[in-house]
């Protein structure tokens, strides 16, 4: 069996058993697993707004995702994907609302650019930081997440504020258009989409991303053969640092219209969690953001027609994760099988 | 800023000293939490999941028993129930201990929220007059000695048994067989399983004692620092004693030390506010001092290293530092 499929296969058992794992808690609440299924994903997939919301909670995830598993590609452990999209968020928001001289479609790309150098430039501080002294990136980065959630919430209710109840920014001179409505899905689908097409071609057809990938399996070895990993490490998290601060761009411009205070919370960690359920393969890893973004986007419908609430969603996803990080836990049917030919062997002999 | 200066004796008097202390305790039980499994080279990134649940498990058994000790009791096994899935996960079936412990972290955030609309149909904050926290020592004696009385008075039990535990810890560590065990499967397993150490076993050891350490953070939280419940009320406590850990290197009593500089950034920072300095800035205060502390301790280190390793090992040293 090749490897692909074998991901795949592991992959399929592991939603099943969350699955299975969430029926049986379902139970326990006393409410009927079949109907709260069924309620999920018609509140998923029913009518514009059901799809909709999918998509719209499918573009960050998408996103963060690929972020994350772009520096899972080099080695890196990037939690902070998540501070990532609120820096690139108020980038953007700063931008749009600022530099309204500037033609249309330049301001876009000026948001865009903004939002990728804003969201860039902090996830290099923990890159530096692990690549050069050997500070855990994880710890940095978790911690380097508050800090980020803390300056825009200063910004948005300080110096950038519109003046409302609400801690928000003025509204953005440029927006992507929405379609779908009245959900919040637009353009910034297909530019996640693209986005993605582009790292996965980057990853597995340049030179660039094989060095990635050289310094991802053993750093040691990249050294000997003339990477300079620290290097590499470093321009990897850069790179997912940008794809984050994309994210949060396409929700300030495609989304609200301006910055929301603690607009984006869970955005990252979400996009980690699908990332890690597909070992950061960036080929399988936009099918689970999908169907991690069914399950999100259908969890209200199940917790207004059904008794269940929303968080047995979370845990489901949560328990998905810690099943599918064990990595030989489906190899005891392989042992069984090894076991029962020795036997058969013995019996020969 | 003037009128910080001014005030400079409201800021920094005798009770900021029992302020850094009190907002250090939950950090400094969550870093022992991760110190014990950091020994055996596990890196406890869970420490956060199985705090939370420990101060849910507190808060709501305390609640239906009316009794605090089998509250913490009953945090301190749930802490361990939880560090055994990991253990079990990162163990048996080889899981990245970052990937299973993330996965824990959101697990007990989703769990906790669960339960407490399920349990205590309530979202967001669970408090009641019917949750018992833990009992506060008060010295009569100490009412009438000023000083004594603002230090070292009325502080709750797991307060003092902070204290206690990092000694405890300090001993089990370096002055035991079973800690002399752990670091030697920390430093190099497969040395200390030729040696005839129980390696996985040992690791099984520290995974449970870090889960029962958890748990107690998770309820001096709780019913100790608190009388409530409220959802991801941990926030990211647990990842600064993680942090604190790394500090101290794993030692029980540098990384408590850690952990007081957190406490006094915290507790600076809410005497600040009141001065007109912007509530965030404030909030994450701790959080960027605990990053330029880290940045800092591992810099040492990795200097320290280097002048260490000769100069003929000097490429070795190099791909030392990366992994």
């Amino acid at each position: 069996m090749n490897i692909k499929a074998s991901g795949l296969k592991r992959i399929l058992f592991t939603v099943v058993i969350a699955l299975v794992i969430g029926a049986v808690l379902i139970l326990m609440i006393g409410e009927n697993p079949i109907e709260a299924y069924q309620a999920l994903f018609k509140g998923a997939f029913k009518g514009k707004f059901g799809f909709g919301n999918t998509v719209a909670t499918f573009t960050p995830l998408l996103l963060t995702s690929i972020a994350f598993a772009v520096a899972a590609q080099a080695g890196a452990f990037n939690v902070g994907v998540e501070g990532e999209v609120f820096l690139g968020g108020i980038a953007a928001a700063y931008i749009g609302v600022n530099f309204t001289f500037l033609p249309k479609p330049i301001l876009l790309i000026t948001c865009f650019l903004g939002a990728m150098v804003v969201a860039g430039a902090w996830a290099t501080i923990p890159a530096v930081l692990k690549a050069y002294y050997g500070v855990s990136e994880v710890c940095t980065t978790i911690l380097m997440n508050t800090v980020a959630v803390y300056i825009t919430s200063y910004l948005v209710s300080g110096p950038m504020s519109a003046g409302t109840a609400n801690a928000q920014s003025h509204s953005v001179a440029v927006n992507l258009p929405q379609f779908m409505k009245p959900s919040s899905a637009n353009v910034g689908v297909f530019i996640a989409i693209v986005i993605v097409v582009l790292v996965a071609i980057m990853l597995y057809k340049t030179k660039f991303g094989y060095k990635i990938r050289v310094v991802g399996t053993n750093p040691a070895f990249a050294d000997c053969i003339g990477i300079n990993s620290k290097k590499v490490f470093i321009n990897s998290m850069i790179l997912s640092g940008a794809i984050g601060g994309i994210a949060g761009c396409i929700e300030v411009l495609g989304v609200h219209g301006y910055f929301l205070n603690n607009f984006a919370v869970g955005l990252g960690s979400n996009g980690m969690l699908a990332a890690l359920i597909a070992r950061s393969n960036v080929v399988l890893t936009p099918f689970l953001a999908f169907f991690l973004s069914i399950l999100k986007a259908g969890a209200m419908g199940m917790q207004q027609s059904t008794g269940v609430p929303k968080a047995l969603v979370d845990t489901i996803i949560a328990i998905f994760i810690i099943v599918a990080t064990m990595e030989t836990l489906f190899e005891f049917k392989k042992k069984i099988k090894r076991k029962v030919k020795k036997e058969k062997g013995e019996a020969k002999a | 800023m003037s009128a910080i200066i001014e005030n400079v004796d409201k800021i920094f008097n005798v009770s900021l000293i029992y302020a850094t202390f009190r907002s250090a305790t939950p950090i400094i039980f969550a870093a022992l939490c991760a110190a014990l499994t950091q020994q055996a080279n596990i890196l406890n990134i869970g420490t956060e999941g199985i705090m939370l649940v420990g101060s849910f498990t507190a808060v709501g058994v305390s609640y239906l028993t009316g009794n605090w000790v089998i509250g913490v009791l009953a945090a301190m096994i749930s802490g361990a129930f939880i560090a055994s899935i990991m253990a079990v996960g990162h163990i048996k079936y080889n899981a990245e201990i970052c990937a299973i412990g993330m996965g824990i972290n959101m697990l007990a955030l989703a769990v906790t929220k669960l339960l407490l609309n399920v349990i205590f149909k309530t979202n967001g904050t669970f408090s009641d007059p019917k949750i018992v926290p833990i009992p506060k020592v008060h010295f009569a004696f100490m009412d009438d000695i000023p000083v004594l009385n603002q230090l070292l008075n009325n502080w709750s039990i797991t307060e003092w048994l902070a204290i206690v535990l990092i000694l405890v810890l300090q001993f089990l560590f370096y002055k035991t067989v079973w800690g002399l065990r752990l670091r030697a499967v920390g430093q190099f397993a497969m040395a200390a399983q030729t040696a005839g150490i129980k390696v996985t076993q040992i690791k099984y050891q520290a995974m449970i004692a870090s889960g029962l350490m958890g748990g107690l953070a998770g309820a001096h939280l709780s019913l100790g620092y608190s009388t409530q419940f409220v959802e991801n009320m941990t926030n990211n406590r647990g990842f600064m004693g993680v942090a604190a850990m790394y500090f101290g290197g794993a030692n029980p009593i540098l990384t408590a030390l850690g952990c007081l500089l957190f406490g006094f950034a915290d507790s600076v920072g809410a005497r600040l506010q009141a001065y007109g300095i912007p509530s965030q800035f404030v909030l994450m205060m701790p959080y960027i001092v605990t990053i330029v502390i880290l940045a800092i301790s591992m810099y040492v280190k990795y200097r320290n290293n280097k002048r260490k390793e000769s100069s003929l090992l000097a490429p070795k040293a190099q791909l030392k530092t990366q992994g």
